[in-house]
Formats: structure tokens, C-alpha cells, sequence
């Protein structure tokens, strides 16, 4: 164990998925920062994370149209993942202990959100990216 | 609005401020005047007689790359004494920024240099590492130099007949993109003036053949090339077409000339052509711009196209023009201009391969300054269409690949270094099982021998510190030019990033950080002298709460610095002297002014009295490799006990266990000496409690398993007598 503390363990929200659709389950929690049920956090954080995350989808789309600069893609993508930052520790205030193969979660920190979600959006972002710019919808 | 402007109008006096001593960078990201590339009088623009002395006048552009030459006035008479180039009009071959070093170069009538001037530079490592004066000092070994001479990086080699050059010590990609630049546009001008001579290849001889392929046949065969320029790589806006969509071949091979020209086409081709003279057709299928050029004037020559064959290039006039009528070939494509291009030059030969090369402007988004660029696509005729198939071609090693082979013992030592390092961290479990916490030396004779080597071998000789820059400048590539070359330059940072990424996801930053860091090692090192040299009661560590505080400024120091880079990389590669690597390392402690010398010195000599300050609470590098670490697979073990007990958090130089007992392994250096307890029955009070409740007991002691626990001991069902008496 690297914990020494078990009350640090946490139970993921889609609980004890296996196979293909704990797979599927993994990707709709790291892509879904709202939790639901018990853990659905406030609805008022929640509605405005959404309507951000539209914003966000938004600006995405219009940067691959042409009509907004890298830069404010960049403060766009930066913004939403402070809210995410928020969202997730009030809805799934829980992270990864060990490998991604793993089932392990622990209590996520402040450091420890910050880092999963600035880390995963650097990855989503930079995939979305070099997608945009290989079909030549992006430009810098 | 807190526009991009208004925080560059903010963060470049802080800058200025922080780095009043920086070494003047006179040419460093110069606004340079947009007549420079484009002007006929280039000289208008540009200092051409300090490169070439003793010219007074010079000639407009001309030539192919073009080129000016100078000439000397001899009582009204101006005689030749050599040709001046600028390097973007030539190559485009990026240093270690991804830009150009956009370089002003002078040649005599015999393809000596005469004189090299930097007009422009990108070069971060310049800005304030290495004073620019060096890569000066580096230009000025090429003068008196033959354009021809075989001349490189390293070390002279007579019986090669390689001139060596010396590098500038932590610029080395800087210096061979740089060698790159001199040579190829020596090399361009010295060619197209008659310096060196083309050189004279076997011709081609073609079997005979009644096959006829189709279009789709030829395009598998290799026997037509299609090269495709994007809007993006010129700089300019996409709308889904390519910029130029060019298929081209070679017309003189029989088989193939008939197959797209028809037999009369090909015929009536062939009998226009002499002895030793080759064509090419060229089309368009799709496009934004004539491959032909708008600016072609009578007499002129086509500046868009050219073919290259090994160092050789040859351009096309408008009497190497033919009009392409029609294809013949079955299922060619719908294409709305074309031409017929004839190759004059002596030495072409179509037994060898060769690349039609599209000319280019790369347009600076922000500057609006061109810069060339060109794109090429090789073509070589099939075995199949060359009598005795295609010939032994040898091609010469691309640069990196010389850096790799001219560093090999350097690269295999590294290597073994590293696999060393990671195959003693494998082994950890067995390597503190067998340590006690008075005697580590069994895990410290591999963590020493880790920091001696990085410390002597990689900073110090090898210059292989890792950086923040090189993450910032990565960043950069990706977003404007990727390549691949420009990294591969720089093997041992090649190679350590390669082993960083992986170990950060496997164990965490620990590994690179607590045993193979330089500067890192460097500074425990003296840590662990100071205590050696009685110096232990003057040692301290920061109170816990503070430490906790403080230990957030290096994310706030990394995300500051990534998030100045997004407006201005110059500014964030300055900012990013608070890695006080350079001064230690590259450039070395006295070597730079007070300031840098100060810093890197008052943290090293801080280093003595606490643990690792700059690690711990500055590093950028530090943060950066932090935040993965969250996600690292194998993490340090701990036991239901370490939640209150806080002997291993005691002992912990990294501050990094928390009073619950957790070890934050983003704060982690992996020194394991909280695992060397985790075994030590003398040390772990849960362990060394039950060793004494055995001794006490008169129970034997049992090996201790993995989760740090002696293996328990059950007592056997006493047996009865009468199995006692069948057995």
C-alpha cells in the first residue's frame, strides 16, 4: 500500500465496472468533470461549469473556423480547466492512486486536482490541437 | 482589456529590471527591414562591404539563389572581388529555436570566405547563457576557408580531409545548424558562379520495353512524384486547398515518356532534345499559386521550381520551356497548368535519384518578414526502367547522425549510466532490505556513484543538464515547426528526456531529480560534505508548515514562465534564468557576471546548510516533472502505523511525508531512506516492537514480508501420539 492512511481511499463514482465498461466508465469520468447522485456537488457550480464547458466547446470550434487567434483559445481552455479544478473537487473530489491499469483512488488535494486537471486538459488540449492543425483547420 | 500588449508592456521592464547584467544581445529577435529579403539591392539593407572587404559598390540580386556580387573601384574601373549572400535567401535550415539564424555571408572570387555577420538570431542559449560574441568567435574560424572543403563540427581530421571546426561549448545545435547554413549557401553561390563544377555522373541507359502503364501504374512505380505545399507551411490562412499540388516525372525514359506523352508526343520530344539534355513534365491538380511564378518575365528563369541532384541544382529558363499538350496516360488526373521542363545541366543523370524542389516564402505571422522555405519530394526511376537496375548509391550520413557516431562512447557511457541508475531503483526492495538505517551505503554507493557521474560526467564534461528552456522551446517547436534533426542534434538530452518521461510515469520525478539531476546532486552533495565537515549543527530544515507554503512557489515559477512563453519566448527563456543550470555548468561560475554568479553561488552555498533549497522550493523543471509524478504507477510503500508514527517523517530530508503519514511524492527525491526503515527491525517502531515482544517470548523471528511485517507464525495442531508413533 503507498498509503498510510486508508481514510485517504476513495470508490470512484461509476463504482465496480469491469471489462469494457470500466474502460468506457474511465473515459466518461475523466472526460465528464460533473459528478451525479450523492457526489453531484452544487448545482449552481454545476450549472455554471456547463454552460463554461459550452463556452469553451465554443471557442474550440470557432478557433478551428478561423475566427479566434491560438492565444485566446489557449485563455479559453486555461479558464475552464480553473472551473474544472472546482467542479471536480466538489463533484469527483477523488484521483488515481498508482497506475491508470489500476483501481486504487485516493482523496484528492487542491495540488492534487490541480495537477490531475492541468496534466489531462495539457493532453486533451495538445491532442485536440495537432488533430486541428494536421486537417489544417488550425493555423499559428 | 489586459490585451497581450499590455502584459508585454509590463513583464519587459520587470525583465530588464531582473537582468540589467544580461550580455548585450545586439541581434537577438532585431526587427530586421522587410527590403532585407526582398529588395533588389540587397546591400542597400544589409552591411556587405564588412563581409566583403575591399568591395565598393555591389551588383543587384541575381542568380538562383540569389546572390550580389562586390566589386573593387580601380581608377574607374570596377573589377570583381567576390559575392556576398544572405543565408534566408538560400536555406532555410532552422537552429535551435526553430527560426533561422539569418546570416550575412562573404565570399572571394577563389570561394574563400571573406567575412560572416549575424543580422538576426532566435538563439535563447545566446540571449544570456553565451555571450553572442561567441557564436562571433565560431563565424570567424570560416574566414579564410574553402567553400568546397570538406569542414565540420569537432575535431580536424587530416587523413579525411575534414577541417574541424570548435563548437561553442552548450550551443552545439546552434553551431551545426549554423555550419549547415555557411556551407549550403557557400556551396549555392559558389556553384551557380563556377567556383566548384557540377559534378559529371554516368548517364542512364533505359531497356527497351512495349509495356504501357497507366497513370495509377506509374504513380506506384515511383515513376511519377507528387508534392504537396499546405497554406500553413507557407504561413498563410488554409480554406481546405493545398497551396500547390504538383505530379511530376521524368520524360527521357521510353517506357514511361510514351506512356504519358503518347508515342508522337514522345517522339517529337526526343527529337528537340540533344545529346545529354533531360526532361521532366510538371502539372497542377489544385492550387492557390502558379508553380510557375507570377513574376516570370522573357528571358527570365522559373523561380519556383528547381531540380536538386545530390549537391547539385538546376534551374529552368524560359528557353528550358515546352508546353505540355496533353497526357496520354490512362487515367491521368484533370490538372489546370503544366509545363515541360528541360534539364541542361552536364552532370543530371536519371540512373541517379534527384528531388524537384518548390521555392517558397514563409511569411512571419507577426513581422510579415519572408523567409525561404522549400519543399522537395525525391524522385528515382524504378530498377525495372534502368538497364542493370538502379546504381550503388551511398548516401552521406544526415548531421545528427554524425553527432550520434562522432559521440558514441560518450552516448553508450550515458546510456549505461542511466540503465544503471534505473535497474539499482528497480531493485530497491532488495537493496534496503539489506541496509539498516545505521548502514545505507548498499542503496548510497549507487545514489553517490548517480550524483558523482551526473555531476562530473553529464554537467560538467557531457553539458547534458536539463532545462526548462528545452521544455519551453519543445512547446514552441510544436506549435510552429516540429523537427525532428534539430533534437536529435543534442544526443545526451535526447536520450535523457527519453529516460525522464518514462521513469516520471513509472517511479515519479524522484529518479531524475534525487539521483541523476546535476545541479540536484550538486547541491545535496555539499549538503552531505557540510555535515561530513562538522558543519551538521548549523544545518536546518524549514518548519513543515512553512516548507508546505513554500514548496508551491516552484508551480507558480513554472506556470508563470509557461504562461509568459504563450506571448513572448524571449522574455520567458530570460525569465527562466532563475535555473541557475547555465552559470554552473555550461558557461561556469566565473565566467559570467556577478549577478548570475551570485545566484548560482548563494544557492550552492545555501545547499551546504539545508537540503536542496532550490529544488525543493524554485525549480521549474522540478514543478513541471511534479505534476505527472501525481499519476506515477509505483509509489513508496507504507504501513497502517506510519499514520502515527513519524520516525521515517523525521528522517525525511525532503520534508515530504505529511503528519497523517503519507509521503507526497510530487515532493518525493526517492532517496529511500523511509524504505530502508520500512525493513529495519532496529529502526521501524512497529517492527522493532514486535522483534522485542518475540525475543521476549522466545518466538523465533521470521522473515519480514513485503507489507514490512514479520510473517506471522501460526502454531501447528499439536499431534497425538498414535500419528507421533506411524510416523
Amino acid at each position: 500500500m503507498t498509503l498510510a492512511d486508508r481514510n485517504e481511499l476513495r470508490q470512484p463514482s461509476y463504482g465496480e465496472a469491469r471489462g469494457a465498461a470500466w474502460l468506457a466508465a474511465e473515459l466518461r469520468d475523466h472526460l465528464w468533470p460533473w459528478g451525479s447522485g450523492a457526489q453531484g456537488g452544487r448545482t449552481s457550480l454545476r450549472l455554471a461549469g456547463f454552460g463554461l464547458a459550452v463556452a469553451a466547446t465554443i471557442a474550440w470550434i470557432l478557433t478551428a473556423l478561423g475566427h479566434l487567434s491560438a492565444g485566446a483559445i489557449i485563455g479559453w481552455w486555461f479558464g475552464w480547466s480553473v472551473l474544472e479544478v472546482f467542479v471536480r473537487l466538489d463533484g469527483k473530489p477523488y484521483v488515481k492512486e498508482g497506475p491508470w491499469w489500476g483501481r486504487l483512488y485516493r482523496r484528492a488535494s487542491l495540488m492534487d486536482m490541480l495537477c490531475y486537471v492541468s496534466f489531462k486538459n495539457l493532453l486533451i488540449g495538445a491532442s485536440l490541437f495537432l488533430s486541428l492543425k494536421a486537417m489544417g483547420l488550425l493555423q499559428l | 482589456m489586459f490585451s497581450q500588449r499590455t502584459l508585454r508592456r509590463l513583464l519587459a521592464p520587470l525583465a530588464a529590471l531582473l537582468l540589467t547584467s544580461a550580455a548585450h544581445a545586439d541581434t537577438y529577435e532585431i526587427k530586421l527591414p522587410p527590403e532585407l529579403s526582398s529588395s533588389p539591392r540587397l546591400c542597400d539593407y544589409a552591411p556587405c562591404s564588412e563581409v566583403l572587404p575591399g568591395a565598393t559598390s555591389f551588383s543587384e540580386r541575381k542568380g538562383q539563389p540569389s546572390y550580389v556580387e562586390g566589386y573593387r573601384d580601380d581608377a574607374g574601373q570596377k573589377t570583381k572581388v567576390g559575392y556576398v549572400m544572405l543565408s534566408t535567401d538560400i536555406t532555410d535550415i532552422p537552429a535551435y529555436s526553430g527560426k533561422p539564424v539569418v546570416t550575412l555571408i562573404g565570399m572571394d572570387t577563389a570561394g574563400k570566405f571573406t567575412g560572416v555577420k549575424i543580422l538576426k538570431h532566435s538563439e535563447p542559449i545566446l540571449l544570456l547563457g553565451i555571450p553572442e560574441s561567441s557564436l562571433v568567435k565560431f563565424n570567424n574560424q570560416y574566414l579564410g576557408q574553402f567553400v568546397g572543403d570538406n569542414i565540420e563540427i569537432g575535431k580536424s581530421r587530416p587523413e579525411e580531409n575534414l577541417i574541424g571546426l570548435d563548437a561553442i561549448t552548450g550551443a552545439t545545435v546552434t553551431v551545426i545548424a549554423q555550419n549547415q547554413v555557411m556551407m549550403t549557401s557557400g556551396t549555392e553561390v559558389a556553384k551557380q558562379v563556377g567556383i566548384l563544377k557540377p559534378v559529371i555522373r554516368p548517364q542512364a541507359r533505359f531497356p527497351i520495353s512495349d509495356a504501357a502503364p497507366s497513370w495509377a501504374n506509374l504513380v506506384a512505380d515511383g515513376s511519377v512524384q507528387h508534392l504537396v505545399v499546405k497554406p500553413e507551411d507557407l504561413g498563410l490562412k488554409g480554406d481546405g486547398r493545398p497551396y500547390m499540388d504538383l505530379w511530376f516525372g521524368y520524360l527521357n525514359q521510353p517506357t514511361i515518356g510514351r506512356a504519358l506523352l503518347g508515342k508522337d508526343g514522345y517522339a517529337s520530344l526526343m527529337a528537340r532534345l540533344k545529346e545529354g539534355e533531360h526532361a521532366i513534365f510538371i502539372i497542377r491538380t489544385a492550387g492557390m499559386d502558379s508553380f510557375k511564378g507570377s513574376g516570370f518575365v522573357r528571358g527570365g528563369i522559373y523561380d519556383r521550381v528547381q531540380v536538386r541532384q545530390d549537391k547539385d541544382s538546376f534551374t529552368f529558363r524560359d528557353l528550358d520551356y515546352v508546353n505540355l499538350w496533353g497526357l496520354a496516360a490512362a487515367g491521368a488526373p484533370a490538372y489546370d497548368e503544366s509545363a515541360i521542363f528541360i534539364i541542361r545541366g552536364k552532370g543530371f543523370s536519371a540512373a541517379y535519384p534527384w528531388k524537384l524542389v518548390f521555392l517558397g516564402n514563409r511569411i512571419d505571422k507577426e513581422t510579415a518578414a519572408k523567409t525561404f522555405a522549400n519543399f522537395d519530394r525525391e524522385y528515382w526511376l524504378a530498377d525495372s526502367y534502368l538497364e542493370g537496375g538502379r546504381p550503388e548509391v551511398i548516401k552521406p550520413d544526415p548531421t545528427w547522425l554524425k553527432v550520434w557516431k562522432d559521440k558514441a562512447l560518450q552516448i553508450g557511457a550515458f546510456i549505461v549510466l542511466l540503465l544503471g541508475v534505473a535497474a539499482a531503483y528497480a531493485n530497491r526492495d532488495r537493496l534496503v532490505r539489506r541496509s539498516s538505517h545505521k548502514n545505507k551505503w548498499r542503496v548510497n554507493a549507487f545514489k553517490y556513484t548517480g550524483w558523482l557521474l551526473s555531476i562530473g560526467f553529464v554537467g560538467f564534461q557531457a553539458m547534458a543538464q536539463p532545462s526548462i528552456t528545452q521544455v519551453l522551446t519543445w512547446f514552441h517547436s510544436l506549435l510552429f515547426q516540429w523537427q525532428w534533426e534539430l533534437f536529435l542534434s543534442d544526443p545526451l538530452i535526447f536520450i535523457f528526456w527519453i529516460f525522464i518521461i518514462v521513469t516520471v510515469f513509472v517511479w515519479g520525478r524522484g529518479l531524475f531529480c534525487g539521483w541523476l539531476c546535476p545541479f540536484g546532486s550538486l547541491s545535496e552533495l555539499l549538503y552531505k560534505l557540510g555535515r561530513a565537515c562538522g558543519l551538521k549543527r548549523f544545518q536546518f530544515h524549514l518548519p513543515q508548515a512553512l516548507h508546505d507554503r513554500l514548496k508551491g512557489l516552484k508551480y507558480a515559477i513554472f506556470f508563470g514562465l509557461l504562461a509568459v512563453s504563450f506571448f513572448s519566448m524571449g522574455l520567458a527563456e530570460k525569465l527562466a534564468e532563475i535555473e541557475p543550470f547555465k552559470t554552473t555548468f555550461l558557461v561556469g561560475l566565473l565566467n559570467r557576471s556577478w549577478p548570475y554568479t551570485l545566484f548560482a553561488g548563494g544557492l550552492l552555498g545555501l545547499s551546504i546548510f539545508t537540503e536542496r533549497p532550490f529544488c525543493k522550493y524554485l525549480c521549474p523543471l522540478g514543478a513541471a516533472l511534479a505534476m505527472p509524478t501525481t499519476f506515477r504507477w509505483f509509489g513508496l510503500k507504507r504501513k497502517d502505523e506510519c499514520t502515527k508514527c513519524k520516525a521515517c517523517a523525521k528522517g525525511c530530508g525532503s520534508l515530504a511525508i505529511d503528519t497523517k503519514g503519507n509521503i507526497d511524492q510530487r515532493e518525493c527525491m526517492l532517496c529511500l531512506d523511509c524504505m530502508v526503515l520500512y525493513y529495519d527491525d532496529h529502526a521501524c517502531p512497529p517492527l522493532a516492537q514486535e522483534r522485542k515482544r518475540r525475543d521476549k517470548a522466545g518466538q523465533p523471528l521470521t522473515p519480514i514480508d513485503a507489507r514490512g511485517y514479520f510473517i506471522p507464525i501460526h502454531p501447528a495442531p499439536a499431534r497425538s501420539a498414535t500419528e507421533e508413533k506411524h510416523s
